[in-house]
């Protein structure tokens, strides 16, 4: 039997087993950890405890425990949930944010299914012909002052036309790579580019300052991620029972329903608590595209930056409600969020 | 069961008749306004008088409130894209010239005209005079009176034996003299002058109130930023250098991250008793004498803003001694020329809405300007009103309720009355895009100015260039012409 | 084959259609996609890049849209607005001369090594050229102004917020992710404490950040007053100023990178990590051998998808300084909302565009040049 004498240095700093840390080390990661622990706690707490407080109390000074510092008021909760429409906007928050995600994930995941199992292609002569085409279309439109609809019949028809002869004519394709690459290239534009524009759409088709304007543009500004992600997952998958199923006579698409979505369940959960995220919290757009009736979340909490100053305890109020439903939905999905977003990146 | 369903149907046709009966009663029934303001003040009497009105009118008032930063650009838009789902809005006369040139403003000459109701004679003649008009016709209901104001500290200076600063040069010297005080009695040091400085903010109009003083003395038909032969910018010259110098020097005198701060910092500053100076519009009053909030109720002064024992000659540049010639107007040796700064919220409607739904807005606006709820909510700081009618400058009970003092409210009151009545009140700027002008160009430029990026000579030339290429860019006729209207030049 | 050929004859009337769409099953799967993006993606730029190049001006019943050509981008770059966009310049000194040369050599020899790899295709190469060139410029102008006498326009402090964040960022993320890869107690409460601050909406941070940094009434007044700071505040001093705002962003996004490497910690190789351990390699040789090149790829995707993010940052700096003190902050989304704020919707699309080039240029380098390799790279 070997007795090996541990000196002070060992029993501190080795490990007593492959799955245990050493205490030194043990103390420092939950040291450090703890520091970060509060770095993320301290203005969560300031905001919860300034939702307590009335103006005098931020005036003058900081107060930090309520009942110890200061006498805690429901002023604020009483003004914003009681006699303030907070309502109006917290159920468009949460029809715009979750329609644009489901709409989302679906459309893009379906694309993203297609574009790792299937061979998708479009000629560059039909890219080009369309790009022109759609100038020529806006500048007839906006410059000449050609009634929308002859304008767009006129550029449908030259568009078919083109179709059939020019582009059948070449052989230079975009395959599935550039198709995927341009969806999602779209996430880096910058929203300030496109917002004037997709106001005056809107505008022409008077769905402004409705939800319905808000879920198509979220929808749109979150596909690339969709894509980007799912993309990943369906590719980590073995083709093995698809191609089975297809042998047995099912259509891509009942091969995607009932095979490779289910599959990808959880890519698809974290995929989808992602996207909700940004869509909850976008600010950008629904500032431009919503006036009373479509209001989001966001916008009502810039809004309370009034001329008498950020009314700050209001502000809190409102932070509070928005985060409490995500923490909630994020605590029980969390674990899906890790294993999700791993196998979709791993891939390449 | 079918005896119920008789009897529900009956009690609600017979409701639906009466409630029909009784609408028929009110002007305005089944008549929806939507008023777009900003949240916060402005919204809060707009939305409390609401339901009084539909009880006696019938008409809906359905207040729409964006963040300020937006609200200029969300009528705007509306109006200019043919959105029209704003009926009317209250915001600031400055902003109408940018309306009026779409054709998006109704006249409302007529309507007031024909309107017995809404006193225009004890509106304030500035307001009524200037603000709600352009080219003659009026285009909005004053429904508040904006322009600046000095604040101070009547304790501090009183303990430190200075008098109320009458000149900016006075107004500095007080600062520095009594800076690093402790004037709350907390045991910190407190700040001698507290001015908003903050980009993008609200501080910009800030430094035409000192260069005002010194560029503009014979009257609001001068002008203060544009020399009226040719459109050039009054900043290439001694005043405007000397209102930067000030602008310098101040910050040495206040918190130090007066940069960073924006009206609605300072004003908290000042009710809770930590600047011995303050400059800001009306609402520093109201906040001071909140019985709950403020710690200096009983202790603050409102005065006039400094005027400037010299003047600008216009064609040298250089700044000569006030005499009776060049100084008409002067107290006591002094020019003082109050900046109308903003200008004073006010509902304007839009000429592309229903005539009943113009008719209910305006009969609306009309309501809120009448003495019987305007001298009432000039009263409350919440409302963001401050007092522009001759009926609001005289201590009633409804200042007493608000809690003001008779001392008080008549320094304060005096105050806002001798700055309505100078005959040298600026007129904010009002040509087209004047926003370019004073929120892109001279902000930046101040804000570069003040955290040291460039120097004085650098500001100037930045402000001067920037101003004339604006103004090439959208004619210079035009402006010239737009200016001299605003300000009634010939 | 009789059979088959029988049923296919039998069945073919009725399954043409359903046939039809099988065979173009892929095309008819994506286009609802591509049609959404079209609208909202291509549309709208093409109409941007029209109201770029002209002026806006309100008239009667309505507005007019006057053609002028590249005159906003010129200003931008070289006329009234350069000082605005890209800064003012200072005095370089030998010091930024010698790294200028230095970016510039190794710029030209990973040219001239993949022209001469014998792979170099034309795309590659104009793909290569136009990185090189843009890398070059930004470097340039970012240098000239942060130099002594210089003045950083919005292309440079966005640059900063995005190389620093960036980076800052990545490495916090990796560290408390390889903190809690420890065996450790606690996981998943750590993992979901964490990740609330992406959830909090990005102008709910913004004010937050603003309460806290506040010197004379937020919760750190009496520790700035205790370290007699309390005359000096961060809002009236550029940097100090710049890097509040990176502070904000930084407490926000770290949290993103942390869940997504601690996943992929989570997922190294067990069993090769094990065997490292029973041979008595310590943790730096672990992380160097096995945990690195496992979390490379997926540590290169993480910090793309941070990247196209992160120029896209406007709430901070509005929200906190409002671009201020001076130009300090704004960064070019506020550059852009601030000139639409005002009527100027050509300066406001041209800006757009910039940005829009930039961080295109930057992502897409960043794709080719770290993520496709960090992907093979994975053994």
């Amino acid at each position: 039997m070997k007795s090996q004498a541990r000196s002070l240095r060992q029993r501190l700093f080795e490990p007593t087993g492959l799955d245990r840390q050493a205490p030194v080390p043990k103390i420092a990661t939950y040291a450090l950890l703890l520091v970060w622990s509060l770095v993320v706690l301290v203005p969560l707490y300031w905001v919860l405890v300034t939702s307590f407080k009335l103006p005098g109390h931020v005036d003058n000074g900081p107060f930090y425990i309520p009942f110890v510092d200061f006498t805690p008021s429901l002023q604020a909760w009483d003004f914003m949930l009681l006699q303030n429409n907070t309502l109006g906007p917290y159920l468009n928050s949460v029809v715009v944010a979750l329609a644009s995600t489901i709409i989302a994930v679906v459309v893009g995941a379906l694309a993203a299914y297609a574009l790792v199992r299937t061979r998708v292609s479009v000629k560059i002569v039909t890219v080009a012909v369309f790009l022109v085409l759609l100038v020529a279309l806006i500048a007839a439109i906006a410059i000449f002052g050609i009634p929308w609809e002859i304008a767009l019949s006129v550029a449908a028809a030259l568009f078919l036309i083109a179709l059939f002869t020019i582009a059948r004519r070449t052989r230079l394709a975009l395959g599935n790579r550039d198709i995927e690459f341009w969806i999602i290239s779209n996430r880096i534009m910058p929203p300030i580019v496109a917002v004037l524009p997709i106001y005056v759409m809107f505008q022409q088709l008077r769905l402004l300052d409705t939800q319905l304007a808000l879920i198509a543009t979220y929808t749109a500004i979150n596909l690339p991620i969709v894509v980007w992600l799912t993309r990943d997952f369906f590719a980590a998958i073995p083709v093995d029972l698809e191609e089975s199923a297809e042998i047995d006579g099912a259509s891509k698409f009942r091969v995607f329903f009932t095979i490779a979505l289910p599959l990808v369940r959880s890519g698809l959960v974290a995929t989808f608590l992602l996207v909700l995220i940004l869509a909850w919290n976008e600010y950008l757009l629904a500032l431009f595209l919503s006036n009373a009736n479509a209001q989001t979340m966001p916008v009502l909490v810039s809004a309370q930056n009034t001329t008498r100053g950020p009314q700050w305890w209001n502000m809190s109020v409102l932070i509070v409600i928005m985060i409490a439903p995500v923490i909630a939905i994020a605590a029980v999905l969390q674990k899906h969020i890790a294993r999700g977003l791993l196998v979709g990146a791993v891939k390449g | 069961m079918r005896r119920g369903f008789l009897l529900a149907s009956i009690s609600a046709v017979c409701g639906l008749v009466s409630s029909l009966a009784m609408a028929q009663d009110k002007p305005f029934a089944g008549v929806t306004v939507n008023v777009m303001t900003q949240t916060g003040a402005i919204q809060e009497p707009l939305q409390r008088r609401a339901p009084e009105f539909e009880a006696l009118t019938g008409a809906k008032i359905n207040v729409i409130a964006v963040p300020f930063s937006d609200l200029y650009q969300k009528v705007l838009t509306d109006w200019a894209s043919g959105t029209n789902s704003v009926d009317a809005a209250v915001f600031a006369p400055q902003w109408m010239v940018d309306y009026i040139a779409g054709g998006y403003l109704e006249d409302l000459t007529p309507r007031v005209e024909a309107d017995p109701n809404i006193k225009q004679d004890d509106v304030g003649a500035f307001f009524r005079d200037f603000s709600e008009r352009y080219n003659g016709k009026i285009y909005m209901i004053t429904l508040d009176g904006d322009f600046h104001m000095m604040y101070y500290r009547k304790d501090v200076l009183e303990e430190a034996g200075l008098e109320v600063p009458k000149t900016w040069d006075e107004y500095l010297e007080v600062a520095k003299a009594v800076h690093g005080k402790d004037m709350n009695g907390d045991g910190t040091p407190d700040f001698g002058s507290c001015i908003a400085k903050k980009r993008n903010a609200q501080s910009y109009w800030f430094v035409t109130d000192v260069v005002g003083s010194m560029t503009q003395s014979k009257g609001t038909s001068q002008g203060a930023f544009f020399n009226t032969a040719d459109m050039s910018p009054l900043v290439d010259n001694e005043a405007f250098r000397k209102a930067l110098d000030f602008l310098a020097e101040s910050t040495k005198y206040g918190p130090p991250d007066e940069l960073n701060l924006d009206v609605s910092d300072t004003r908290p500053l000042f009710a809770s008793g930590r600047c011995a100076l303050n400059l800001d519009w009306g609402d520093v009053g109201t906040i001071s004498i909140d019985p709950v909030n403020s710690k200096v109720i009983g202790k603050w002064g409102a005065a006039i803003m400094p005027g400037s024992r010299e003047v600008l000659n216009w064609e040298t540049g250089k700044l000569e001694p006030c005499t009776a010639e060049t100084c008409p107007h002067a107290v006591d040796g002094v020019n003082h020329a109050p900046f109308a700064a903003f200008g004073g919220w006010g509902g304007g409607i839009n000429a592309a809405a229903d005539p009943k739904v113009k008719d209910a807005a305006y009969a609306f606006f009309s309501y809120m300007t009448q003495p019987e709820q305007s001298n009432q909510d000039v009263t409350v700081g919440g409302t963001g009103f401050n007092p522009y009618r001759m009926s609001q400058l005289s201590f009633s009970d409804l200042w007493k309720n608000a809690g003001m003092s008779e001392e008080e409210a008549e320094i304060y009151l005096g105050a806002i009355n001798q700055s309505m009545s100078s005959p040298n009140m600026i007129l904010d700027l009002r040509i087209p895009q004047n926003q370019r002008y004073q929120q892109v160009v001279l902000d930046e430029a101040i804000s570069r100015f003040l955290a040291g990026e460039i120097d004085k000579e650098a500001t100037v030339q930045a402000i001067e260039e920037g101003w004339n290429e604006l103004t090439d860019e959208i004619g210079r006729d035009e402006q010239l012409e737009i200016y001299k209207a605003t300000i009634g030049a010939s | 084959m009789t059979a088959a050929a029988g049923t296919a004859l039998e069945v073919a009337p009725r399954a043409s259609l359903g046939e039809w769409l099988d065979r173009h099953s892929g095309r008819i799967m994506v286009l609802p996609a591509v049609v959404i993006l079209l609208c909202f993606a291509i549309f709208p730029l093409i109409i941007s890049a029209y109201l770029a190049l002209s002026r806006f001006a309100l008239a009667p019943g309505g507005f007019t849209l006057k053609f002028i050509g590249l005159t906003n981008f010129r200003k931008l770059l070289v006329g009234s607005q350069q000082y605005h966009f890209l800064g003012t310049f200072g005095m370089l000194g030998p010091l930024q001369w010698g790294l200028m040369a230095l970016l510039a050599v190794a710029l030209l020899f990973l040219l001239a090594r993949y022209l001469l790899s014998g792979e170099a295709t034309v795309i590659g190469t104009i793909g290569r050229l136009i990185s090189a060139s843009v890398v070059m410029g930004l470097a340039i102008v970012g240098a000239a102004t942060i130099a002594a006498g210089g003045v950083p326009g919005t292309l440079v402090t966005t640059l900063l917020y995005v190389a620093v964040g960036v980076i800052v960022q990545f490495l916090l993320g990796l560290g408390l992710a390889l903190l809690c890869g420890q065996p450790i107690r606690g996981r998943n409460i750590f993992r979901v404490l964490f990740f609330i601050p992406l959830i909090v909406t990005p102008v709910g941070i913004a004010y937050t950040f603003r309460m806290l940094a506040d010197m004379q009434k937020g919760p750190f007044a009496p520790v700035v007053r205790a370290f007699g700071i309390s005359e000096w505040s961060w809002a009236t001093e550029a940097w100090s100023a710049r890097l509040m705002v990176l502070v904000g962003d930084t407490w926000q996004w770290t949290p993103f990178m942390f869940i997504v490497l601690l996943a992929a910690i989570e997922n190294q190789p067990r069993d090769q990590v094990e065997a490292a351990r029973l041979d008595g390699a310590n943790g730096l040789q672990i992380f160097r051998d096995i945990t690195w090149p496992a979390i490379a790829p997926i540590a290169a995707t993480v910090v793309l998808i941070r990247l196209i993010e992160a120029f896209k940052i406007i709430d901070l700096p509005n929200v906190l300084t409002g671009g201020g003190p001076g130009l300090a902050t704004e960064s070019m989304t506020l550059h852009s909302f601030i000139a639409w704020r005002t009527q100027d919707l050509g300066g406001s699309a041209a800006v757009g565009y910039m940005l829009l080039f930039v961080s295109t240029v930057v992502c897409v380098s960043f794709f080719n040049f770290v993520v496709r390799p960090a992907r093979r790279f994975q053994a």
